[in-house]
């Protein structure tokens, strides 16, 4: 079975984390149909990184992706978009290389095996969905025919085949998303770059995208699917590319993910108006490893298995009737990693 | 789409629901589905001439700037009508006035030596003449009072040539106002940006771009596509309406529009490489591509020298005098005005609509528009 997700070198991927690297497991989804460990990459992106002016919008990444279902998250401003705006040729790297299929993804060559869901949500208004879809295949360079026969087919695969002579306009969210999702197929192309495709889904919408996700991986395509709901990705796939501060912060299934966030302890400032009582009453808990008496009251508190631990905190926090006035994470890519795995929403930093 | 028991039909393939929530799927129906979406080939060719017909079809909804446009254009079309119909465009009816009679001095014949005498004042007294009453003056003139006949050739030489120069300055005011002055300096640039500013500006106001640019052709492509979409509504636009207003402005107006309408098919297309240019480069073109008109233009064009040169209407006019030559019709100053050649007119509003052409193919091909999404 293949690597979906392995970092190109060891080194970039190192560089990537701040965790130890992980080896994805060998048992990977059923919807992986070759193994094509050997075969060059569909999509690659190699020691990427791009600027906005003074902020820097990904940094050092490096990912290959073959076929198979592969999870985007992280929160507003994480490089998600700005990813797969690369991999889609809109943005240039200002250092690396993003290439799918061998091609530099900023040339045309490189988009025609690239179909693209967007986030935005603006269309041509004044088209019927169909319109659209087939306008969109006719400048992938098909005929009428033909592509007035693929865009039937994507908008039956899509299950907009009764609704798509509507105006554009008129049309839901899930709707929208939906069309979006049509014309990213029409063209057939290797690589589908899915940006938040399950936003203004209902559930039995969502259901059908994922199943229709996981009918595409099978037929050898790469997905890289974004979304800020790490849970509906867990229904999708079990390999994810967890985004922090632009970077890849980790790498792998969801499970190794977390094993790593166990295993690896984690330096968390506590400032509470009672340090002493607060640390001797920490040092009882079974996750935590250390305690070390800081400034101006604060205690650093190196803690395993935050799942636990943090609920743990809580308890003793409430129970105790501590005064904490300020908590933050030491580690950024711990921080980051916590901020979705832990209740699906970002730590936030404090002082 | 339908929902039965465990089981959901997804376009046509069925993909079954587990007891655990694990969705399934039948391989079989998914190969059906797209088997046939990988058995043809594209054409870049054909998306490309397909992108030109696309884009020629969008350009039809540019809207505030093109009924901009259109109001202009009835405001101008109407206001020169109504000149016409008054018959007020040549200086025929212009007048002049003559004031008589204001307190005259007269010498006392007996009274040599003594002060002038001042007569009470008499009340003034005007006369108005149009320049054609004028001119049929002084040539019933030598009729009217008997003098030499060398005189009355001379006088009646003088009254034709006023007749004819008369006659011929309909077509120079229409030129000289209406062409020159509102056409080339105002309207031109004015329409053509309507459109021009349009193609690439709407859709990155609109934030549509997106769907060209991730579709698999060359950047510049898509910029050339859209230049060659937006060129017959502006030409139609600008060619359209000067012929509309010259069609309203009388023979003056008719002579106008065959002399002049290469001029302004050349204007047309520089301005609208310039303006789809600014597309390319602004966000808000429109906004860049009108300061530049009223400004840029207006005192460019104006000012004396060879700094006149740099704007695209001086050259639009140089094609106008040249081909208007043969009726008098010429820069007000020469010597100051400097025009160039038709031939060199020509040259230099094709080179710089290729090279502006060329320089937006390389901007739009290397610009990395930020704010698509």
């Amino acid at each position: 079975m293949p690597d979906l997700l392995e970092p190109a070198d060891p080194r970039g991927r190192d560089r990537a984390l701040n965790a130890p690297s992980l080896q994805p497991e060998p048992a990977l989804a059923p919807f992986v149909v070759v193994d094509q460990a050997d075969e060059p990459p569909l999509l690659l992106f190699d020691h990427v990184t791009k600027w906005y002016g003074p902020v820097i919008g990904v940094n050092q990444i490096t990912l290959e992706l073959r076929p198979g279902i592969t999870g985007l998250v992280g929160s507003n401003g994480a490089g998600k978009s700005t990813l797969m705006r690369l991999a889609t040729g809109q943005l240039r790297p200002d250092l690396g290389s993003v290439q799918v299929l061998g091609h530099d993804a900023w040339q045309f060559e490189a988009k025609r095996h690239v179909g693209y869901s967007p986030d935005v949500d603006n269309f041509y208004e004044d088209m019927s969905g169909r319109q659209f879809v087939e306008t969109m295949a006719r400048l992938c360079g098909f005929s009428r025919l033909e592509a007035r026969r693929r865009t039937e087919e994507t908008l039956q695969l899509v299950g907009m085949a009764q609704q798509a002579s509507r105006r554009l306009r008129g049309y839901s969210k899930g709707m929208r998303q939906r069309i979006k999702v049509a014309q990213a197929l029409v063209h057939d192309p290797e690589v589908l770059i899915l940006d938040e495709p399950l936003s203004g889904i209902d559930p039995v919408g969502r259901m059908e995208f994922l199943a229709l996700f996981r009918l595409l991986a099978e037929r050898g395509k790469c997905l890289l699917v974004s979304s800020h709901e790490l849970e509906e990705l867990e229904k999708l796939t079990d390999h994810v590319a967890v985004m922090a501060e632009a970077r890849i912060a980790a790498v792998g299934t969801l499970a190794q993910i977390r094993d790593l966030l166990d295993d690896h302890p984690l330096s968390i400032l506590i400032g509470s108006d009672h340090p002493r009582q607060m640390a001797g009453a920490l040092l009882a808990m079974p996750d935590v490893l250390g305690v070390d008496l800081g400034e101006q009251d604060s205690i650093v508190v190196r803690a395993r298995n935050p799942r636990r631990f943090f609920p743990e905190l809580a308890g003793l926090v409430l129970e105790e009737n501590y005064d904490v006035h300020r908590l933050e994470t030491l580690d950024d890519s711990a921080h980051a990693i916590l901020g979705y795995l832990l209740g699906g929403r970002r730590v936030e930093k404090r002082g | 789409m339908e929902e039965s028991g465990s089981r959901l039909e997804v376009g046509g393939s069925r993909v079954g629901v587990g007891a655990d929530g694990a969705l399934t799927a039948n391989p079989s129906s998914a190969l059906n589905l797209q088997s046939s979406l990988e058995s043809s080939h594209s054409s870049a060719w054909l998306a490309w001439c397909y992108l030109v017909w696309f884009c020629f079809l969008r350009q039809a909804r540019a809207r505030q700037m093109v009924w901009i446009a259109l109001a202009l254009l009835t405001l101008i079309t109407t206001v020169v009508g109504l000149v016409t119909l008054a018959g007020r465009v040549g200086m025929e009816e212009w007048r002049w006035t003559w004031v008589g009679g204001n307190q005259p001095l007269r010498i006392n014949p007996q009274e040599k030596a003594g002060p002038p005498v001042r007569e009470p004042p008499i009340p003034p007294h005007y006369v108005r003449l149009s320049y054609a009453e004028t001119a049929q003056g002084m040539q019933v003139l030598p009729h009217a009072i008997p003098m030499p006949s060398s005189a009355a050739a001379l006088q009646d030489a003088v009254a034709g040539a006023t007749r004819i120069a008369l006659a011929r300055s309909r077509f120079y005011l229409f030129s000289n106002w209406v062409v020159f002055s509102v056409f080339v300096g105002f309207l031109l640039p004015i329409w053509s940006l309507s459109f021009a500013t349009e193609a690439l500006g709407g859709e990155r106001e609109g934030r549509s771009l997106v769907w060209l640019l991730t579709r698999p052709l060359p950047r510049a492509s898509i910029y050339l596509a859209k230049f060659f979409a937006l060129l017959p509504w502006s030409l139609a636009l600008n060619l359209g309406g000067f012929a509309l207003i010259c069609a309203v402005g009388g023979w003056q107006g008719h002579l106008a529009f065959r002399l002049y309408w290469p001029a302004v098919l050349g204007g047309t297309i520089a301005f609208c490489a310039l303006f789809h240019l600014m597309g390319a480069c602004f966000r808000r073109a429109a906004v860049i591509a009108l300061v530049y008109s009223f400004f840029l233009e207006t005192i460019l064009g104006s000012m004396p020298g060879y700094m006149k040169r740099i704007s695209i209407g001086f050259y639009t006019r140089c094609l106008m005098f040249d081909a208007a030559a043969g009726y008098g019709v010429q820069p007000e100053k020469p010597s100051i005005y400097l025009p160039v050649s038709a031939a060199t007119a020509w040259s230099i509003l094709f080179i710089a609509a290729a090279g502006l052409l060329v320089v937006g193919m390389i901007v739009f091909a290397r610009t990395q528009y930020q704010d698509l999404s």
